[in-house]
C-alpha cells in the first residue's frame, strides 16, 4: 500500500535540505538557518508519525502502521520497501531529535567549511532514517553503508588528535563487517530463490526461508559480526573510543546517540527474525560478550583521564545492557533494550554535548584540569550532575527504567548474567560519582574561566533533561508503542 | 557483398571514415577543432547503433551486429567521446595540437568496434590489434615527456609479445580444429591437444590485455607514464574491449579446461593487485594496480559460466570504464597545477579544486564499492553470480580484498580533504572537462542507483 509518502519524505528531506545549502555555500548565517530549518521540519514530521500510529495504513504488515512498497530493480527482485512500526518510530524520533542537537552544538565550534559540515550531518540523517525504515535488505544495506561516509569525513576533517587514524579505523572496521553481511544477505536471497523460485530481498519473505542449521550459523554470524561492530559489543569495540575521542562534538553526539543504535536495531529487526535458530544457538555467546562488555567497559572507564573517553567507554557498557536485553529475547527484556537505546541516545548525547561546551570554553578535556566548576558555572554544573546521574541509572531518571526492564526480563534466561549485569549497574555509579566530584566539587586545580551556559545551550539541555525525567517517571506511552512490535518479534523467535 | 552487409558495417565506416577525413583534412586545414569533429563522429556512431534495428550476420565481412555488439559499440563510442572531452585542454597545454590525436582515438575505437562485431577469430584478432596499435601511439603521444615515450616503448614491446601469443594461439586452434569460426570455438577444441595448447596461448594474450596477474606487470608503468586522458581512455576502452572479446569466445555453461586457469587468474589478480596497490604512494600507480584487482573481479564473474555472470561482467566493465574516465579526468585537472604525482602533493586539494577533487573522491568511493555507486552495484552483481555458481570461497576472498582496497582508496580521499593545503595554485577544469566530469560522475551515481535500464539491455544482449 502506498497511501502517503511520509516515510520517503522522512528519509529524503534532510538530503534535500543539504542540497539547498549549495546556493548559499559561502554565507554561514544563511547556511545555519536553512540547515536548522530543515532539521526542525524533519523533527516535526517525525513527531507527526506518533498520532499517525493510531490509524494504521491498510495493507501494512502486522505491527506496522506506515508502509510503502514500490518496484525498484525488478531484475533482481529488489524493491523500495519502507515500513514503520513502534520500534522504528521511537528511533526515527530519536534520530530527528539528536540531529537537531548535533547541529546546535556545532553552532559556534564549526567555523571551518560550515556548509560541508551541515551537508554531511544532513546526509547522515538521511542514511540513518533509511536504516531505521527499510524493510528490503538491499535497501537497508545501501543506507547502512551510506551513513558511514559522512561520519568518516566529519571525524577526519573537523576532529582533533589522531583524527585521520580514527576516521580510517572507524571506516575500515565497519566496512569489513558490513561486506561480510552483504555476502550473507546474497546467500539467503539465493537460498530463498532456489526454494520458492521468487527473487526477493523482502525481509518478511526471506524470514520464511528454510535455512539448514550449519549454514544458518555461518550466515547469522556474518550478520552478527556486522551489527556487533556497530553496536559495539566487546571485543569489537576498539574503534569506538578512538572515534569518539577524536570526533568533533557533533560527531560524538551522532555516534553515541544514533550510529550505535543502528547495530542493535539491525540485530533486532534482521538478525533474529532471519535466523531464529542460529540466534538461539548463539545466545550464550551474546550473553557472555554482553556481560563481559558491561564489566570491562566500567572498569576501563574508571581509569580514563579524558572526559570524552570516559563517556565513550561508559557507552560500551550501556550498549552491553542493550545487548543483554536482546540476547534474552523476552518481551520485557526486549522492550527494555529498545527503551534503553532511546535513553542512552538522549543521555549520552547530552553528556557529549556538555563536554563539548566545556571544551569550547577551556580547550581541555582532561579531568585533572578541572575542579570547582559548581562555583563558576552553577547552571552548567546542575545539568551535568543530572545527566551523569541519569547515565549512572539513578531511579526516577530514564536509564533506570531501561536497565530495570532488561534485568527483570533476562532473569528467566540466565541468573548468572543478571547477577553480573547488576554489578554493571553499580560500577557506573562509582566512576560517575568520581567524575562529578573531581569536576564540579573538588578544589579548583587550574584557574580556568568557565562562563555559564548561554540561553540557547540552556534551553537545549533543558529539553533533553525534561525528556530524561519524563521517561524516568512515566515511560508507559513508549512501552505501549513498543508492545505490539515486540510481542510479534519475541513471539516469532519463541 | 550485399547492401545489408554494408549496412552492418556502417558504425565501422563512420569511425574509420572520420578518422581518415580528420587526418587528411587536418594536413591542409590547421585548426584546433578536430577534437570536436572526433566527438561528433563518436556520438554519431553511438546514435546509429541506438537508432537502427539489429541486423543479421554479414558472412562476407565476418561481422555480426548482435545486440551484444551494438551495446559494446555504443559504450566504446561514448567512452571515446568522453576521452576526447577530457583530453582537449590537456593536449593544448602539452602542445599536442594536431589532428593526429583525435584521428588515433577514432582508429582505436574502430578496432574495438570491429572486435566486438567479429564472428571469426581472425577479425577478432585484427580488431584487437587495430585498437592496441592506436594505444601504442597515444601512450607515447606526449613526446616531450620522457616517461611518456618510455611508457609507449614498454607498452609496444609487451603488447607485441601478447599479440604474438594470441596469434600463435589462434594458429594452433586452427591447426587443431580446422575452423576459425567463433561459434562454439571452445567446444570444438575439446579433446584436441593442439587446440588446447592454442587456447592456453590465447588466454595468456587475453590476461595481458586485461592485466590479470601474472601478466599485469606493464600496467602500473603505463598508467603512470601515459598522459592522464590517455590513461583514462586506455583503461576504459581496452578493458571493455577485452571483456567483449572474452564473452565472444566463452560459451555459456561448462568452460571446460580453461576454467581452472580462469580461477587462478581471478584469485591471483584480486589478491596481488590489491596488496600491491596498498604499497603505492603515487596515485596513478595505485590505480594501475587497482585495475589489476578490478579485472580480477570481472574474471570471478566470468567463472560462473552463466548468462547472469556474463551480464555482471559486462555491467562491471561499463562501471569500470565510467569510474576510470571520472578518476583520470579529475587527475588530468589536478595534475595541471603541478602538484606532482604523490598523494603528498595533493594535500588539501578538496578545498582548492573542489570540483575535480569531488569527482575523484566519488570515483574512488565507487572503485572501493561503496553504495550507491556503480561500483557497488557491480560488485553486488558479481558476488551474486559467484555465490550462485558455488564459488563461495573465492567470493569471500574477493570481499576481504575489497575491504583491503578501501584503505588505499581512502588514503587518497584523506589526502584531498583532511590535510591543510600546500602551496600549489588552484585549478579549475575547462568547460569540456567539466562536461566530461559531470557526465561521468552522474553516470556513476545513476547506473549505480537505477541499474534497471542497463540491466535490461544486458538481458537482451546476453540471454
Amino acid at each position: 500500500m502506498n497511501g502517503y509518502p511520509l516515510l520517503t519524505i522522512l528519509i529524503f528531506l534532510p538530503l534535500a535540505t543539504g542540497l539547498c545549502l549549495l546556493p548559499v555555500w559561502r554565507c554561514s548565517d544563511k547556511l545555519r538557518q536553512i540547515a536548522m530549518g530543515g532539521a526542525l521540519l524533519e523533527l516535526l514530521l517525525a513527531c507527526l508519525c506518533w498520532p499517525v500510529a493510531q490509524w494504521p495504513q491498510a495493507g501494512a504488515p502486522a505491527g506496522f502502521f506506515l508502509y510503502q512498497d514500490l518496484p525498484w530493480i525488478a531484475e533482481f527482485g529488489i524493491r523500495y520497501t519502507l515500513g514503520m512500526d513502534g520500534i522504528s518510530l521511537l528511533l526515527v524520533m530519536l534520530t530527528a531529535f539528536i540531529t537537531m542537537v548535533a547541529m546546535l552544538t556545532s553552532r559556534h565550534s564549526i567555523t571551518d567549511r560550515p556548509g560541508l559540515h551541515y551537508l554531511l550531518i544532513l546526509a547522515m540523517e538521511s542514511g540513518i532514517m533509511g536504516v531505521f525504515l527499510s524493510l528490503d535488505l538491499f535497501l537497508f544495506y545501501l543506507f547502512w553503508e551510506l551513513m558511514l561516509i559522512p561520519m568518516f569525513f566529519l571525524i577526519g576533517i573537523w576532529g582533533h588528535g589522531r583524527r585521520i587514524y580514527s576516521a580510517i579505523k572507524f571506516f575500515l572496521f565497519t566496512l569489513v563487517g558490513s561486506l561480510l553481511m552483504l555476502l550473507a544477505i546474497i546467500a539467503i536471497y539465493l537460498m530463498h530463490a532456489s526454494q520458492t523460485g521468487v527473487h526477493t530481498f523482502n525481509l518478511f519473505s526471506l524470514a520464511g526461508t528454510v535455512v539448514p542449521h550449519a549454514a544458518g550459523l555461518w550466515l547469522y554470524s556474518a550478520l552478527l559480526l556486522a551489527f556487533a561492530i556497530k553496536f559495539p559489543i566487546f571485543p569489537l569495540h576498539t574503534w569506538l573510543p578512538d572515534a569518539h575521542t577524536d570526533a568533533p562534538t557533533a560527531g560524538s553526539v551522532i555516534l553515541a546517540g544514533l550510529l550505535l543504535k543502528t547495530g542493535a536495531y539491525g540485530l533486532v529487526r534482521f538478525g533474529y527474525p532471519l535466523f531464529p535458530d542460529a540466534a538461539k544457538t548463539l545466545t550464550p555467546l551474546l550473553l557472555t560478550l554482553a556481560v563481559t562488555g558491561i564489566l570491562y567497559a566500567s572498569w576501563v572507564a574508571f581509569a580514563q583521564r579524558d572526559m570524552k573517553r570516559l563517556v565513550a567507554y561508559s557507552s560500551v557498557g550501556h550498549m552491553g545492557f542493550v545487548a543483554l536485553g536482546i540476547a534474552a529475547w523476552t518481551p520485557v527484556a526486549l522492550s527494555g533494550a529498545i527503551l534503553q537505546m532511546v535513553n542512552h541516545g538522549v543521555t549520552t548525547s547530552a553528556l557529549f554535548a556538555m563536554i563539548g561546551m566545556l571544551d569550547e570554553r577551556t580547550h581541555s578535556r582532561e579531568i585533572s584540569d578541572y575542579g570547582g566548576v559548581w562555583g563558576k558555572a552553577p547552571v552548567l554544573a546542575f545539568f551535568f550532575v543530572l545527566f551523569a546521574m541519569a547515565s549512572a541509572g539513578l531511579p526516577g531518571l530514564n536509564n533506570f527504567v531501561g536497565e530495570f526492564l532488561i534485568l527483570t526480563g533476562s532473569f528467566k534466561i540466565s541468573h548468572l548474567a543478571v547477577i553480573l549485569g547488576f554489578l554493571g549497574v553499580i560500577l557506573p555509579l562509582v566512576y560517575t560519582v568520581r567524575l562529578i566530584q573531581e569536576l564540579l566539587f573538588q578544589e579548583e586545580r587550574k584557574p580556568l574561566t568557565i562562563p555559564d551556559l548561554s540561553v540557547m545551550e540552556c534551553s537545549m539541555l533543558a529539553v533533553m533533561a525534561a525528556i530524561d525525567i519524563y521517561l524516568g517517571l512515566h515511560p508507559a506511552p513508549l512501552l505501549d508503542m513498543l508492545h505490539t512490535p515486540v510481542s510479534i518479534l519475541a513471539g516469532g523467535a519463541g | 557483398m550485399t547492401i545489408a552487409d554494408l549496412w552492418i558495417a556502417v558504425p565501422l565506416m563512420i569511425l574509420a571514415g572520420s578518422a581518415l577525413a580528420i587526418l587528411l583534412l587536418g594536413a591542409v586545414i590547421p585548426t584546433n577543432l578536430w577534437t570536436g569533429a572526433g566527438i561528433i563522429a563518436t556520438v554519431m556512431t553511438a546514435a546509429w547503433v541506438g537508432q537502427t534495428p539489429p541486423l543479421t550476420v554479414a558472412p562476407t565481412l565476418a561481422l555480426a551486429s548482435t545486440p551484444a555488439a551494438r551495446l559494446f559499440i555504443a559504450i566504446f563510442s561514448l567512452t571515446a567521446a568522453a576521452a576526447l572531452l577530457i583530453s582537449h585542454r590537456d593536449n593544448s597545454d602539452h602542445g599536442i595540437n594536431g589532428e593526429e590525436y583525435p584521428a588515433t582515438v577514432l582508429f582505436a575505437t574502430f578496432g574495438a568496434t570491429a572486435l566486438s562485431m567479429a564472428t571469426n577469430l581472425l577479425i577478432m584478432f585484427l580488431g584487437l590489434e587495430a585498437m592496441t596499435f592506436g594505444f601504442y601511439i597515444l601512450v607515447a603521444m606526449d613526446l616531450k615527456r620522457e616517461v611518456s615515450a618510455e611508457a609507449g616503448l614498454k607498452y609496444l614491446l609487451m603488447g607485441a609479445v601478447a599479440a604474438a601469443f594470441l596469434a600463435f594461439g589462434i594458429g594452433l586452434h586452427y591447426a587443431g580444429t580446422g575452423s576459425l569460426s567463433l561459434t562454439n570455438a571452445l567446444q570444438l577444441a575439446a579433446g584436441n591437444k593442439v587446440a588446447h595448447v592454442g587456447w592456453g596461448f590465447i588466454l595468456v594474450g587475453i590476461a595481458f590485455k586485461l592485466s590479470l596477474v601474472p601478466a599485469h606487470l606493464w600496467t602500473p608503468d603505463i598508467y603512470q607514464g601515459a598522459p592522464a586522458p590517455v590513461t583514462a581512455f586506455l583503461s576504459a576502452l581496452s578493458k571493455g574491449a577485452t571483456v567483449a572479446l572474452l564473452l565472444l569466445i566463452l560459451p555459456t555453461g561448462d568452460l571446460g579446461a580453461i576454467r581452472p586457469i580462469l580461477w587462478w587468474l581471478a584469485l591471483l589478480s584480486m589478491v596481488v593487485g590489491n596488496l600491491a596497490a596498498l604499497l603505492q604512494t603515487k596515485v596513478r600507480r595505485m590505480l594501475g594496480y587497482s585495475s589489476v584487482a578490478q579485472m580480477g573481479y570481472v574474471a570471478l564473474a566470468l567463472l560462473s559460466g552463466t548468462a547472469g555472470g556474463y551480464r555482471a561482467a559486462v555491467y562491471y566493465a561499463v562501471a569500470y570504464s565510467v569510474m576510470s574516465l571520472a578518476a583520470f579526468g579529475a587527475i588530468a585537472v589536478i595534475e595541471r597545477n603541478g602538484s606532482g604525482e604523490d598523494t603528498e602533493g595533493w594535500r588539501g586539494l578538496g578545498r582548492r579544486s573542489p570540483f575535480a577533487a569531488g569527482t575523484l573522491s566519488l570515483a574512488l568511493f565507487a572503485l572501493a564499492g561503496v553504495p550507491p555507486t556503480a561500483g557497488f552495484t557491480g560488485k553486488f552483481l558479481i558476488f551474486t553470480a559467484a555465490i550462485k555458481a558455488g564459488e563461495v570461497p573465492l567470493a569471500i576472498i574477493g570481499i576481504l580484498t575489497a575491504a583491503v582496497s578501501a584503505y588505499y582508496y581512502l588514503a587518497v580521499v584523506v589526502s584531498l580533504y583532511m590535510h591543510d593545503p600546500g602551496d600549489s595554485a588552484a585549478q579549475s577544469p575547462s568547460p569540456a572537462e567539466s562536461v566530461a566530469l559531470i557526465a561521468t560522475g552522474a553516470a556513476i551515481l545513476i547506473i549505480g542507483t537505477f541499474p534497471s535500464p542497463l540491466l535490461r539491455l544486458l538481458a537482451a544482449a546476453f540471454p
